[in-house]
């Protein structure tokens, strides 16, 4: 009999005997029975997500065994770069996520699952929308310019490009290397950490075919805080607009009606999962394969992402010495809506002005100021389209990967991984003639096609040997190609001749000047040579050597080594460790390595003359005319980087893994110092260099250092089968720049500024608001009570000089790196149930939120012409300091970057990212339809925000929406592209969904 | 290495400018970047507010270049400054080319094209230097040489001896121009010619006289050089247009009058580099035809008593083409409107560039029922007059009295009612229609049309400035009366007529001194986007604008130069920034 920790009956099970092709399945409870031909015979015990055993018959004619859960067995194998390794063998610094705890939060993507999930892996969000990705940061930031992206390997390939692409279902684990010991093995690609996500690929044993489903419901968690109409109405008295009410507005006052736009435009949303999947296999061959649809719907209308996916995996034995597989992942994905917005409409029109006639037709412009009515169609009219608009994009991905292997002699390995990726998409947008995106305005129609290839070869031999039984060692040697292709297509054309054609036929229409077509193309390659050599003696001392040479198409140095050295020292396996009892595992890591970052783009050092400029995000040609002769213009927009070397990093590891108590209680503490060298940087150089593009060189220094902690226990386990176990993860980092090397202290324009973080901010300093009593005060500034009162910090002599200039009173005011932060995660168990609750927690640091900031969102400007978000706003009557008098602002000096410093607040929250209950039927019932096992759960995701000043303050939600200055509505201040702000997007939702997982 | 060679397909290096096709592309750019210079809300706010002509209408109430309240950060200042300095480079490059360093290039078409680029190098220098003071020749690779180095220096020390180079090289190149460039611009293009050049010089060639650069013989190069081309007008051709009304009439652009005018054509967004003509102000887009238009939309009602509540409806339904969007930025100061154009009658261009009457009209193919209906309630059908301005009090008091059959079913409103409140609360002005557009897809839309960057009327003031400053008033009221002439002209009256107008607004000798010559440009130029360098540059500004916009009265001695902006303060590595700003800022 097979049974389980709980002593339950494990169904299911497959027992073999060891080098034989004899094997069974355990009925369902738990017993087997087989015919063994020789007394000596092993038997090999194996189920997913438990460890294998193996146990000798010896004779015996009944055989029990318990098999334990898999999760946090020292003996674990874990995947690492290039080959996998046993956890306690292990020199390096990583933190694995299992498919089951990825589970516990339903998401659309890998960003989102890893969030608070593992110690020194930062995630947040940049998007609000159905489909948005997630930043992911592993111990800080080292680039300036360069990606800070880590680089993610899908089985054994390197991914690039979108995360959406991949179905979560179909992950089995996620591995994240974090320090320069683990990574340097990735050479070039390294230094931001290596994400290694292996799907799940079939085991021996019964076809097992299960089916994964949820279903969630979403509704908008918190709307954003707007005046009604008689709070607009109060605002709109006080402030200086001359525009005077509508007569709608004027009748909205005499009935006492407000329209609340967010009320009328948000919707419920819904999100769900359906995977089903078939795995198993025989001796020599097993398989895996899948098939899943996901969509989520936003609370928007016409917001929402689906994805299909189909994943074929095959490993097959050819004989004893070779082994071969592939791996395919296909999928097909649609976002709609992604590039529309009507949130500034829905939040800022008139709450005086009715959303339908009396006889219940939508109010076609329904603002309450000329200029807006010109330009703004009710955003109601976004609830139904016919042939109105389509903002689609859709994108198909194939990503292959097919190995062979082959033991040469015992020990000694070959392997041959090729892979091979291709992807599409194509960005198709139209808007119909006169409609909600186009007021008075004729219908356009753009397609922009992407097409993107890379093939992946990796020679791997490995050497594995054991001499005088003490010393163990494994050599891995590597030469691997990589090249990838990006090419696109666009073409935008109005004027179609029909809005039913929408973009499918673009030359239907009369010929317009306003076409535009546009193609870019960028190619690059990388070429890798890379050793590694694993030595243990006895389990107990451990040495990982590793060298890598990377040459990059994109450098003009092209060749760079990335050494690296780490040491490991199983403490547990000295004798004089046998007798301290509650220590069950004890292991100190120290490690250095170097890595780096190809940080630029391709064609970087070459070029430098193009024919457009920058309008905003886009480009334009340049194009004149000579009465009606058009002619091109080029120019030389960017300086040729003629050396540009290889940024690197340089980090030390030191990390020690415990377990007490026979491992109720595990962990690991990391500490780490990164240094990065030669950052490449794009520098914004003065106007008058004649230049208007940055420029990409080698500038500096900066250092990463931090903690991290995680820990797991099993706090309280009851012979009657109730569990309570928590991992916690807690983690801080600290990034610097050290040094740059041209000559700067604080390098204004581009957010440098040395000894300071990446992320900090550099800006006016809000005192309050000049009160009355300060007249005379507020005079010296040439200002009046109500205004902005900013700190007078310093003068051209070095002392307050009773003005303020940007030159002097600009100072660190914060920046956007946590003090802190972590997650953890609670799981209860008891029978058939689990409950589990996922908490996530940042502390300290600036929040931006341009959505206060006047002139980047035009949410708060108080200027009475639009409805906006409540402030409490200075009057005479109300002597608070936190936003100035209605329209006084408007006259201070610098007024307009001073504003600014409105949008700056604590950053720090507490939040339940979920909360997650489930309920495996007893196995007796599910048999009654075949099953193995159901398990129902129901979850509810983001249901609290159990902390967060800036929500107390009027905000939605603490977590950024965006990088750099993306949904802003006007251009506020000098907002670096890398800094996560706040502006205007979908309000933050919370769902409620039920799940059901089955397998048979 | 294969795979670690780059060839790209898409990218493209300066060898390419050695070619035919590259050395014009570069050309052209130089032309298509003056676009930024002439259009943009930042180039128009730039010259056109804080002077003693315009002031801010209530859409831009308390703009601070109007207020001078002007920060180094403010934003209008990049317009030029983040624009112009890379247009130069690209200039200095091909300028510096060698002819042995070419592939295909005609020996002939090398010249000129050299022309048109020092040319255009010169006017961007020009435009900065009239708003900033000396900025660098120097942009990292040595004087007017193309610069490729990452440098983050400002070569703008000592400026004193700067400027004296500025000029310089301003007129050298102005004057390579006028040697090398066409003798006349194509019929319906505007190609620079010499004419252009012309008249560029004799501009420079003042402005360096009245510069703390002068020479002494800079007045009599600007006469010379002015005179040159209005003698040999033919020769350039160059010429002034009978009747004032037809300068600047949409339709006529390409007209004799005009030396050189930046391009656009009418709804061709790609032509006129531009992605959305109805929400981009900036960049390249040529604001003109909406930024002088007052609210003639918004707040003035038809009040309907009959309904409840009482509705009220606008005059005029929507915002038709030839009205333009009322976009309010800029509105004539009082002393434009009763002082400079004192006498409205003899003199025809204050009716040939200012609107004072808006007709009832509707944008809709089917006008609503509703906004019919309620002009029928006072009386007025669509194509009837709206409201009217009247040039004063006394006739808007006896329209307004008119009664019975006679009584007028439009608004009228008189100067006192519109020059009330030093114009902060004032939603209706006269509206200068100079750059009126209504070949445009939409209502909400930039103008297509090219805008005048000099024009031959403006050769005589500056003949006429320069003769005056040598002592020949005599000579500078003969060029004067030349365009005192032609404002006297109207279609329809007789020879005769238009010899009596012309009496009465002849000028004589003794009228000639610098403020009549400033008065006279307003006349004659008024909204033409160069008021603000024009009294700066002449060093009228703290004389003139406070008394005449009373808006603009905190203006200070050293608001004479605009701030070096605080973004390219910020971007130079050298921590003592203060020695690279101008005085007080």
């Amino acid at each position: 009999t097979v049974q389980d920790e709980t002593g339950a009956g494990m169904p299911g099970v497959y027992v073999v005997v060891k080098n034989t092709s004899l094997g069974t399945t355990t009925d369902a409870d738990g017993n087997f029975s087989m015919n063994v031909n020789s007394n000596d015979a092993v038997l090999v015990f194996s189920f997913i997500g438990y460890a294998t055993q193996e146990v000798a018959v010896n004779g015996r004619t009944r055989v029990d065994v318990t098999l334990a859960a898999s999760v946090q067995s020292l003996d674990e194998v874990v995947v690492v770069g290039y080959g996998t390794q046993k956890k306690s063998d292990i020199t390096g610094s990583l933190a694995s996520v299992s498919s089951e705890s990825l589970r516990e939060v339903p998401v659309a993507n890998v960003q989102n699952a890893l969030q608070g999930r593992a110690a020194g892996v930062e995630v947040q969000r940049v998007g609000s929308t159905p489909g948005s990705s997630a930043q992911i940061r592993i111990r800080g930031e080292r680039s300036v310019s360069g990606s800070n992206d880590p680089l993610i390997v899908l089985d054994g390939i390197p991914y690039q490009g979108n995360l959406n692409d991949i179905n979560t279902d179909d992950i089995a684990s996620i591995e994240v290397l974090k320090d320069a010991s683990a990574t340097a093995i990735y050479g070039s690609r390294g230094a931001n950490g290596v994400i290694l996500v292996t799907t799940k690929r079939g085991k021996k044993g019964e076809n097992i075919l299960s089916f994964n489903s949820y279903y969630g419901i979403s509704t908008v968690s918190k709307k954003y805080p707007v005046y009604d109409a008689k709070g607009y109405e109060n605002l709109r008295d006080r402030s200086v607009y001359l525009g005077g009410y509508k007569p709608e507005e004027l009748e909205s006052i005499q009935l006492g009606r407000s329209t609340d736009w967010q009320d009328l435009m948000y919707e419920n949303s819904y999100i769900t999962d359906h995977n089903l999947s078939i795995s198993g296999g025989g001796d020599r061959s097993t398989y895996s394969v899948g098939g899943g649809y996901f969509k989520e719907k936003g609370v928007l209308p016409a917001q929402d992402f689906s994805r299909l996916s189909l994943r074929l995996t095959e490993d097959l034995q050819l004989n004893d010495r070779v082994k071969f597989g592939f791996n395919s992942m296909n999928s097909y994905s649609i976002r709609n809506g992604s590039s529309i917005s009507p949130m500034f409409p829905i939040l800022s029109l008139s709450p005086l002005m009715p959303a339908y006639e009396a006889d219940g037709t939508i109010v076609k412009a329904p603002a309450g100021n000329d200029d807006d009515r010109a330009n703004t169609y009710s955003p109601l009219y976004l609830k139904s389209n016919d042939h109105d608009w389509v903002d689609r994009i859709r994108r198909i991905r194939t990503f292959n990967s097919l190995y062979g292997e082959a033991e040469i002699i015992p020990g000694l390995t070959y392997r041959l991984n090729i892979g091979l990726d291709y992807s599409q998409e194509e960005n198709s947008q139209f808007r119909g003639m006169d409609t909600y995106f186009t007021p008075n305005a004729g219908n356009y129609a753009s397609v922009d096609n992407t097409e993107e290839w890379s093939y992946t070869l990796e020679n791997i031999l490995m050497y594995e040997k054991t001499f005088a039984e003490k010393h163990h060692v494994k050599f891995t040697g590597l030469y691997s190609v990589q090249e990838s292709q990006k090419h696109n297509t666009f073409v935008r054309k109005d004027s179609i001749t029909s809005d039913f054609v929408e973009y499918y036929n673009l030359g239907t229409s009369v010929e317009t000047a306003n076409r535009r077509l546009d193609g870019k193309e960028a190619k690059w390659g990388i070429v890798s040579y890379m050793g590694r050599i694993n030595y243990s003696f006895e389990d107990k001392y451990l040495l990982t050597l590793t060298g890598r040479i990377d040459g990059s198409s994109r450098l003009s140095e092209k060749w760079h080594r990335y050494p690296a050295v780490s040491g490991g020292w199983n403490i547990i396996k000295e004798d004089f460790m046998q007798n301290v009892r509650p220590v069950s595992n004890l292991k100190l890591r120290v490690g250095w390595g170097n890595t780096s970052n190809q940080a630029v783009d391709p064609y970087s050092l070459i070029g430098g003359v193009t024919n457009t400029w920058r309008n905003g995000a886009n480009n334009v040609p340049i194009v004149y005319n000579f009465g009606t002769k058009l002619q091109n213009g080029y120019y030389v927009s960017r300086i040729a980087s003629q050396k540009l070397v290889w940024e690197f990093t340089a980090t030390t590891n030191i990390g020690i893994d415990f377990g007490l108590f026979e491992d109720r209680i595990t962990g690991s503490i990391d500490w780490y110092n990164a240094r990065t060298h030669n950052i490449i940087y794009n520098r914004t150089l003065p106007a008058t260099s004649g230049v208007n593009s940055d420029y990409a060189t080698n500038i500096g220094k900066m250092q990463n250092r931090g903690m991290e902690i995680s820990i797991s226990s099993i706090n309280i386990e009851t012979p009657g089968g109730f569990q309570w176990s928590t991992d916690l993860n807690i983690f801080w980092n600290r990034n610097k720049l050290l040094f740059l090397d041209d000559g700067f202290v604080r390098n204004i324009e581009n957010g440098l500024h040395i000894g300071e973080p990446l992320t900090a901010i550099y800006d006016f300093d809000k005192q309050g608001i000049w009160q009355t009593g300060e007249e005379a005060q507020a005079q010296s500034f040439g200002q009046v009570p109500g205004q902005l009162k900013i700190r007078d910090i310093s003068g051209p002599d070095g002392v307050p000089d009773g003005k303020i200039t940007p030159e002097y009173d600009r100072t660190i005011i914060g920046s956007g790196q946590a003090k802190w932060q972590g997650g953890i995660t609670n799981r209860f168990s008891y029978k058939g149930f689990d409950l589990s609750f996922v908490t996530y927690a940042r502390f300290g640091g600036t929040l931006i939120s341009a959505i206060h900031q006047p002139l980047a969102g035009y949410l708060t400007i108080n200027d009475g012409r639009r409805n906006q978000l409540k402030v409490d706003y200075w009057t005479p009557e109300n002597p608070t300091n936190d936003f100035p008098a209605p329209l006084a602002t408007i006259t201070p000096p610098q007024a307009t970057s001073a504003w600014t410093t409105l949008g700056y607040y604590d950053a720090s929250f507490v939040r339940i990212r979920s909360i997650n209950f489930g309920y495996k039927i007893p196995t007796a019932v599910a048999e009654r339809i075949r099953a193995r096992s159901i398990r129902v759960y129901t979850t509810v995701i983001n249901p609290v925000v159990l902390y967060s000043p800036y929500m107390k303050a009027g905000g939605v939600d603490p977590e950024a929406t965006g990088t750099g200055k993306t949904g802003f509505v006007q251009n506020g201040g000098n907002i670096p592209d890398r800094a996560l702000t706040v502006a205007l997007s979908s309000p933050p939702t919370r769902s409620f969904t039920l799940g059901l997982n089955i397998t048979f | 290495n294969e795979i670690l060679e780059e060839n790209p397909y898409t990218t493209f290096t300066k060898d390419y400018f050695k070619t035919s096709g590259g050395f014009r592309s570069a050309v052209v750019t130089g032309y298509a970047g003056m676009r930024f210079n002439y259009g943009p809300i930042g180039a128009l706010d730039l010259n056109v507010f804080g002077t003693d002509e315009w002031t801010n209408g209530d859409q831009a109430i308390s703009s601070p270049l109007n207020v001078y309240n002007v920060s180094t950060s403010e934003g209008d200042l990049l317009t030029p400054w983040n624009n112009n300095f890379w247009h130069i480079n690209t200039l200095n490059l091909i300028i510096n080319l060698k002819p042995e360093e070419l592939v295909d290039v005609r020996e002939a078409d090398r010249v000129v094209w050299v022309a048109e680029a020092r040319y255009l190098r010169a006017q961007y220098y020009y435009l900065l230097v009239t708003q900033f003071g000396a900025v660098p020749l120097d942009l990292g690779s040595g004087e007017l040489q193309f610069n490729d180095l990452p440098t983050s220096a400002f070569n703008r020390l000592p400026v004193d001896d700067l400027l004296v180079k500025n000029y310089q090289a301003m007129i050298d190149d102005l004057t390579f121009a006028v040697e090398n460039l066409p003798a006349k611009r194509p019929e319906r293009a505007f190609n620079l010619s010499k004419s252009a050049a012309l008249h560029l010089l004799a501009k420079v060639y003042l402005y360096r006289g009245y510069s703390a650069a002068s020479q002494s013989t800079d007045f009599q190069n600007a006469y010379n050089t002015a005179i040159q081309l209005i003698n040999g007008k033919d020769t350039y051709g160059a010429a002034l247009l009978e009747n004032f009304a037809d300068v600047f009439r949409e339709g006529n652009d390409y007209n004799a009058e005009i030396l050189y005018a930046v391009e656009r054509l009418p709804k061709n967004n790609t032509a006129n580099e531009m992605l959305d003509p109805s929400t981009d102000f900036a960049n390249k887009a040529n604001m003109t035809n909406n930024m002088f238009n007052s609210n003639y939309q918004g707040p003035i009602f038809v009040f309907d008593p009959s309904t409840t509540p009482p509705s009220t409806q606008a005059y005029i339904d929507g915002r038709p083409l030839e009205y333009g969007r009322p976009l309010r930025r800029f509105a004539p100061t009082q002393w434009l409107f009763e002082t400079a154009f004192a006498d409205k009658k003899n003199d025809s261009r204050f009716d040939n560039s200012f609107r004072m009457v808006w007709y009832a009209r509707s944008v809709s193919a089917t006008p609503p029922a509703t906004y019919v209906d309620r002009l029928q309630v006072i009386g007025l059908n669509i194509g009837d007059t709206a409201f009217y301005l009247t040039k004063t009090d006394r006739e808007a008091d006896s329209l307004k009295a008119l009664t019975g059959a006679q009584k007028k079913n439009y608004r009228v409103f008189g100067p006192s009612e519109f020059y009330t409140n030093a114009n902060r609360t004032n939603l209706i002005y006269p509206s200068l229609t100079k750059f009126q557009s209504i070949q445009r897809a939409n209502f909400q839309d930039a103008s297509g049309r090219p805008l005048p960057v000099s024009r031959f009327a403006e050769t005589y003031l500056l003949a006429a400035e320069a003769a005056m400053l040598l002592g020949q008033s005599g000579e500078a009221a003969d060029l004067i009366n030349v365009l005192k002439r032609r404002a006297a002209y109207r279609p329809g009256l007789t020879p005769e007529e238009v010899e009596s107008r012309y009496a009465a607004i002849e000028v004589t000798a003794d009228d000639i001194d610098i403020d009549f010559i400033l008065d006279e440009r307003t006349r004659e130029l008024a909204g033409e986007h160069s008021r603000w360098p024009d009294l700066a540059a002449r060093g009228k500004l703290l004389d003139r604008v406070p008394t005449r916009n009373p808006d603009a009265a905190n203006i200070q001695p050293h608001h004479v130069l605009r701030p070096i902006p605080q973004s390219q303060l910020d971007r130079i590595s050298d921590p003592d920034k203060a020695k690279y700003q101008n005085p007080v800022y």
